[in-house]
């Protein structure tokens, strides 16, 4: 069975041109619908550009809710359905592509420098040092978060942002919301201890349209909770903290901080970039304007 | 023969589509679905090399051996997850053509797993790559135009290009209206004032004639003419105001340091200087009719030099 390739809009040849793809002779359209639905939606975009069929076998519906449903899960099947229909005109492409969400293929790295000066030791007498540290937070889709923060770059530190926190590397597992009102992400964890929890509040934002590869700080507090609050479920910490004010703390050893410094943007890296990512770069190779 | 004592068959005659019969075991044929609805609707099918079951015509023999390798090693109940996986792994190291074929065939013959393995590695083979790369990878025509290949995720319908021009008009209208205060205090040209106003007119008023024309389409198909028309308007005023973003900006780099903080921060303005810049470029680049937008710009931009001049 052959099946004759859609000649491109424009093109008078006389004689059709042969599709020389063997995998459009072979597979069926099912089957090119199979191979789509295990990609991500990235891979689905790029695929999308690669010739005319695929520009149509990937506008399919079903592809794009499911991508939807994994993104956004913690909001449930209804709520999601209910989105669709009200805002985004049914489309599940649209809404994915539109819809602001937190990106789960990367690692989002923030990079904070400041200036301290150092005390004066044999010929350097007016010492500068330049501190940088970073601020890694890789999201799950399940609500989950691990949080870290450290001087070390991002390839060293991808190697162990997995799986439950760890308290050897202070890896930090926490529990995030999404506010769709306002792109706001709530994210809260608990030091070890038990006595400190940590909130962050951020905002999305893309450099390209559907990118959502950046996370403003829009502020960090610690506070003081006491054990009682938790009674053991880390899971329960979000909450816990519900509603409460910044400088609320529920523990008089810990005061209510709402940290004004370290707030740089996060940038998303995607897991196939950690390695090679500018962010790696030392200080004094690296360009300041890469967190934008 | 008495029907209730037929035994199974110790081993079944398949034969391909490319006419070549193979006697296989039949626990291990049995494990296709198709092979087993064949037996069951037509009994006694399948036991001599005369009545073969016939294959469906996407399996050639030179498919059928690995298929049938791969039934013989998952049929067997002794075998851990471990060693199942190394096998598969082993398995789908193939050629695309291979791999290919291979899925066919296994659908046909509704191997539900076998189908699963092989889309999950052609898709891992295209996941990651480059449309060009893709493209070569599996011999697929290049028969999009420029247009359709501009970012990936970019929506069919044009809401995306209306809220980046909206933003470039109201950062435009901004600009013009702190321009419009700095002459105010060093000169009072009313010449100067009117022009700017019409322009802002103009650009409010094509602004929405596009966006209300665009909401009505919207709901066709890719229709390429119209489309075309709506985007001269849209491209003349793009080009002119592009045109006047090098001008402005030198123009206000100092002037922006003197006002303070602008509603949109610096960073965020060079990315919309840069944004706009890139869209009118891409514009530029798919429509051929651009020429004519050409002509109606350099019109515009000499009521526009008019107005600028100091």
């Amino acid at each position: 069975m052959r099946i004759r390739p859609i000649p491109p809009l424009g093109s008078f040849s006389s004689n059709p041109p042969v599709d020389l793809a063997l995998i459009h002779q072979v597979l069926s359209d099912d089957l090119l619908f199979e191979i789509f639905v295990r990609m991500t939606p990235y891979g689905l975009g790029v695929a999308a550009c690669v010739c005319r069929k695929w520009r149509y076998a990937t506008r399919n519906p079903v592809l794009w809710q499911k991508a939807c449903l994994t993104t956004w899960q913690i909001f449930g099947v209804e709520e999601n359905l209910q989105m669709v229909r009200s805002s985004y005109g049914g489309s599940w492409r649209r809404m994915w592509i539109m819809r602001p969400r937190l990106r789960f293929d990367g690692i989002f790295v923030s990079r904070n420098t400041h200036l301290r000066t150092g005390v004066a030791e044999w010929k350097v007498l007016n010492p500068v040092h330049l501190v940088c540290y970073y601020r890694y937070i890789r999201f799950y889709p399940s609500g989950r978060f691990l949080y870290k923060v450290s001087p070390h770059r991002l390839k060293e530190v991808a190697k162990y942002l997995h799986g439950k926190g760890s308290m050897v590397n202070s890896v930090y597992a926490g529990r995030y919301t999404l506010d769709h009102n306002n792109n706001q992400v709530d994210a809260t964890t608990l030091y070890p201890g038990l006595k400190t929890v940590v909130r962050i509040r951020m905002r999305i934002r893309s450099t390209t349209e559907g990118a959502n590869n950046r996370l403003d700080i829009l502020a960090i507090v610690t506070s003081g909770i006491q054990e009682a609050e938790i009674g053991g479920h880390e899971e329960q910490v979000l909450e816990a903290v519900e509603g409460w004010q910044e400088d609320e703390t529920h523990n008089p050893d810990v005061p209510a901080v709402s940290h004004k410094r370290g707030l740089a943007p996060f940038v998303f890296v995607p897991f196939h970039e950690v390695e090679t990512s500018d962010l790696n770069l030392p200080v004094e190779k690296m360009d300041f304007y890469v967190p934008g | 023969m008495l029907p209730g004592s037929i035994q199974p068959p110790k081993s079944l005659w398949l034969e391909t589509a490319d006419g070549l019969q193979e006697e296989v075991e039949h626990e291990v044929a049995m494990l296709c679905p198709f092979v087993y609805n064949e037996v069951y609707h037509q009994p006694g099918k399948g036991m001599t090399r005369k009545t073969p079951i016939l294959l469906p015509q996407q399996v050639s023999m030179s498919v059928l051996k690995p298929i049938l390798e791969y039934c013989r090693f998952h049929q067997l109940p002794g075998r851990s997850n471990k060693e199942r996986k190394l096998f598969d792994e082993r398995f789908i190291r193939l050629d695309t053509k291979r791999l290919c074929e291979l899925t066919a065939a296994a659908d046909s013959l509704q191997l539900k797993a076998l189908v699963d393995l092989t889309s999950r590695a052609l898709a891992r083979m295209i996941e990651g790559k480059t449309p060009e790369e893709i493209r070569e990878t599996f011999h697929l025509p290049d028969d999009l135009t420029e247009e359709e290949k501009l970012e990936p995720l970019r929506n069919t319908t044009d809401d995306p290009r209306i809220r980046l021009l909206n933003r470039l008009y109201a950062k435009k209208r901004k600009e013009l209206q702190e321009k419009e205060k700095l002459k105010g205090i060093n000169q009072a040209e009313l010449q100067d004032e009117r022009s700017l106003e019409d322009l802002l007119l103009f650009i409010n008023g094509t602004g929405e004639d596009s966006k209300s024309r665009k909401g009505g389409r919207c709901k066709k198909k890719r229709n390429h003419r119209k489309k075309k028309e709506h985007s001269k308007a849209e491209i003349s005023e793009n080009a002119s105001s592009s045109k006047i973003d090098p001008e402005s900006d030198d123009a206000f780099t100092f002037d922006t340091e003197l006002d303070g903080d602008d509603d949109l921060d610096p960073l965020m303005k060079e990315e919309l200087d840069r944004e706009v810049e890139d869209f009118a470029r891409r514009l530029n680049f798919g429509w051929p009719g651009r020429q004519i937008s050409r002509v109606s710009s350099a019109l515009l931009i000499e009521s526009w030099g008019d107005g600028n001049k100091e």
